[in-house]
């Protein structure tokens, strides 16, 4: 981690300077400035198309499985926004994920309800208050928390959680909550399918184009601040704990939406929905494709998903093991994940806030 | 009183075992600032270690003997192989140890299947006191865990070794200034903690059966326990074990399990929060 860190501070006056360059040089050549920076929105856009036809080409029950790979594409998302940009390690992520399934069956189970625009702002609502309450505690005070504390905090929470849905009768116990009816719009059912896995892309779409709006913005500038030295942020005046929970809460209710499409998708919630083992997965998946990029985290939990969807058949006993194998490499010699073979340092780092080239270029 | 005495037996032996399971764990996060995801794979190691002298026929206690010395061995070669390159970044480091860990819970898990093995205490029987009965095997893990507990703490406080391993705790750049090889210390103490995981393994084996989560299980309660008695020194760690044993073990007696089981990792995050140095703050032995 040490390399990012020197990386980002040298980066963010390279980027400074490079748009001074394509400011200055207006008539000259912009384009060449602007040429080395464009390989982020190809792969967004390859991820994009690639996703839009995935259905046409595949089989009924890989579009099944795709949908289930969107959805924990979208659970990746939140906890990239977390990790990966403001640098708080929660491993408690399924936390939000999971109470925001357990949330949404109970609705469906107890009181019929599964009109999509109930459940779906239902779950996020769960997702975003248990977010703010766990967040809450552990990040705001008057002594800044430890990032130890917060990780083992978040975990230690997760774990619960997994304990309390094993032994709550109201919950399923062991069993979890089986055969939720499947979500609805009018007469219309959400089942398996097309249908439901264009939902879903919708959904992702737009919750990425509002994380990539966060990210670029001045809050996500203070964010990429707080990871690299959070001690500077606070010494310029934010309020590093504050923003620390603020997007906390946002990946909480992120989780909580990707956890309620969850539930409908599958069915059924059980107690690991809530606990370590969905928790750490989701981390997997960011630290494969690449923390601090947005799109890392969807190409993480694709490559994830479907290597070991393609492997479970034949070497299910030894994919865990070749995971913690992959994993343990990525960590020690590709520590911004897969995504850094294409992208380049400073298109990861990319460039915040509003752009100033427009104004001035205006007579 | 007889269900009283069977009670604190109970509890207290309980205790012992989280304390024998974090004695490791709080020497590696105190010693060198590392939380060690792959300590509960440790323990794991250290139980498959004494089913398998057991499975090939040999008496039991000799793989309870074998198995600190081969897990600490694995622990020297994977510290310096691997950990090493972590120090710097502590949740870098928590993310590589559970990779390390997922390895061997799934190598184990292979090489075992999804089974429950059982193995024999060695010690079989009971102790009989007037009326009552206690496990003869329990009563020895008390009484090993104690012997364990006096051995590190004169191992630390006593021996030049212990005072070498202090002094590249406190001020690592002085101690590599004094003549002291600070990257073997390292190697020392991880490869200790890691010996002390694996002969937990090997003793409770016995009392919960050799399956591929055993380590996972304790990890977490592990972790607690050693944020509740305070990084940084030898005996914090103990006594947060103490703590998070005892009550682990006491609150099902007067409550529902499920809500004890909640209550005890919500107090003890509370309880950090707002104490962060933990029960005995301060470093030394």
């Amino acid at each position: 981690m040490p390399k990012v860190m020197g990386a980002v501070k040298q980066a963010i006056p390279a980027e400074i300077g490079g748009e001074a360059v394509a400011v200055v040089g207006s008539s000259g050549a912009p384009a060449k400035a602007a040429a080395g920076r464009k390989i982020l929105p190809i792969v967004e856009g390859v991820v994009l198309v690639a996703a839009l036809l995935a259905p046409l080409v595949l089989q009924d029950y890989l579009t099944v499985f795709a949908t289930r790979v969107i959805i924990l594409a979208l659970f990746a998302l939140s906890f990239d926004l977390v990790w990966g940009y403001a640098g708080i390690m929660s491993f408690g992520q399924a936390l939000f994920f999971g109470s925001a399934g357990y949330g949404v069956a109970l609705l469906a189970r107890d009181l019929d309800i599964t009109n999509i625009f109930l459940v779906l702002p239902a779950g996020t609502l769960i997702g975003l208050t248990f977010a703010l309450l766990l967040g809450g505690f552990l990040l705001l005070g008057r002594h800044p928390s430890s990032v130890i504390f917060v990780s083992l905090g978040t975990l230690t929470g997760s774990y619960a959680a997994d304990r309390l849905a094993r032994g709550w009768y109201y919950l399923g116990g062991q069993n979890g909550i089986p055969s939720i009816a499947p979500m609805s719009l009018g007469s219309y059912e959400f089942t398996e399918g097309p249908a439901f896995y264009y939902l879903v892309l919708g959904i992702l779409v737009v919750v990425y184009l509002f994380c990539r709006f966060l990210v670029r913005s001045q809050f996500g500038l203070a964010l990429a601040g707080l990871r690299e030295n959070e001690q500077r942020i606070a010494f310029f005046g934010y309020k590093a704990q504050h923003l620390k929970a603020i997007i906390f809460t946002v990946g909480g209710a992120i989780a909580g939406l990707a956890g309620s499409l969850y539930a409908f998708h599958e069915g059924f919630v059980w107690p690991n929905m809530v606990g370590v083992v969905v928790s750490t997965q989701v981390v997997l998946y960011v630290l494969f494709g690449g923390s601090g990029t947005l799109i890392g985290a969807v190409i993480g939990a694709v490559i994830v998903e479907g290597v070991s969807f393609w492997l479970s058949d034949n070497y299910r006993d030894v994919w865990p093991i070749i995971l913690g194998l992959l994993l343990l490499l990525v960590i020690l010699f590709r520590p911004l994940g897969l995504i850094s073979f294409v992208l380049g340092e400073r298109e990861r780092v990319g460039s915040f806030g509003a752009r100033p080239k427009e104004k001035r270029n205006a007579p | 009183m007889a269900n009283a005495f069977v009670a604190a037996f109970e509890i207290l032996s309980f205790g012992a075992i989280i304390v024998l399971i974090v004695l490791g764990l709080g020497i590696i996060a105190s010693m060198m600032g590392i939380f060690n995801f792959a300590q509960g794979e440790f323990v794991l190691l250290g139980a498959y270690i004494t089913y398998l002298a057991y499975a090939k026929g040999l008496p039991i206690w000799a793989g309870m003997v074998a198995a600190p010395f081969v897990v600490g061995g694995l622990g020297f070669v994977l510290e310096a192989l691997i950990i090493r390159r972590f120090y710097a970044a502590p949740i870098v480091a928590m993310l590589g140890t559970y990779a390390l860990g997922l390895i061997i819970r799934e190598s184990v898990r292979g090489l075992i299947g999804g089974f429950y093995l059982t193995v024999p205490e060695p010690i079989g029987g009971s102790i009989d006191i007037g009326a009552m009965h206690i496990s003869a095997w329990r009563f020895t893990i008390i009484v090993i865990t104690l012997l364990v507990m006096g051995f590190c703490y004169l191992l630390l406080s006593r021996t030049s070794f212990g005072l070498r391993m202090r002094a590249t705790l406190e001020n690592p750049s002085l101690a590599r200034a004094s003549g002291i090889s600070t990257p073997l210390m390292y190697g020392a103490t991880f490869a200790f903690g890691s010996a002390l995981a694996g002969l937990a393994g090997a003793l409770i084996v016995p009392v919960f059966s050799l399956y591929a989560d055993l380590g996972l299980r304790f990890l977490i309660q592990g972790f607690v326990a050693v944020m509740v008695g305070g990084v940084g020194s030898f005996i914090g760690p103990v006594a947060g074990a103490g703590v998070i044993g005892t009550l682990s073990a006491a609150l099902p007696w007067i409550m529902a399990p499920v809500v004890a089981d909640v209550l005890v990792f919500v107090l003890a995050i509370a309880f950090i929060k707002f104490r962060p140095q933990g029960l005995i703050a301060g470093k030394g032995v």
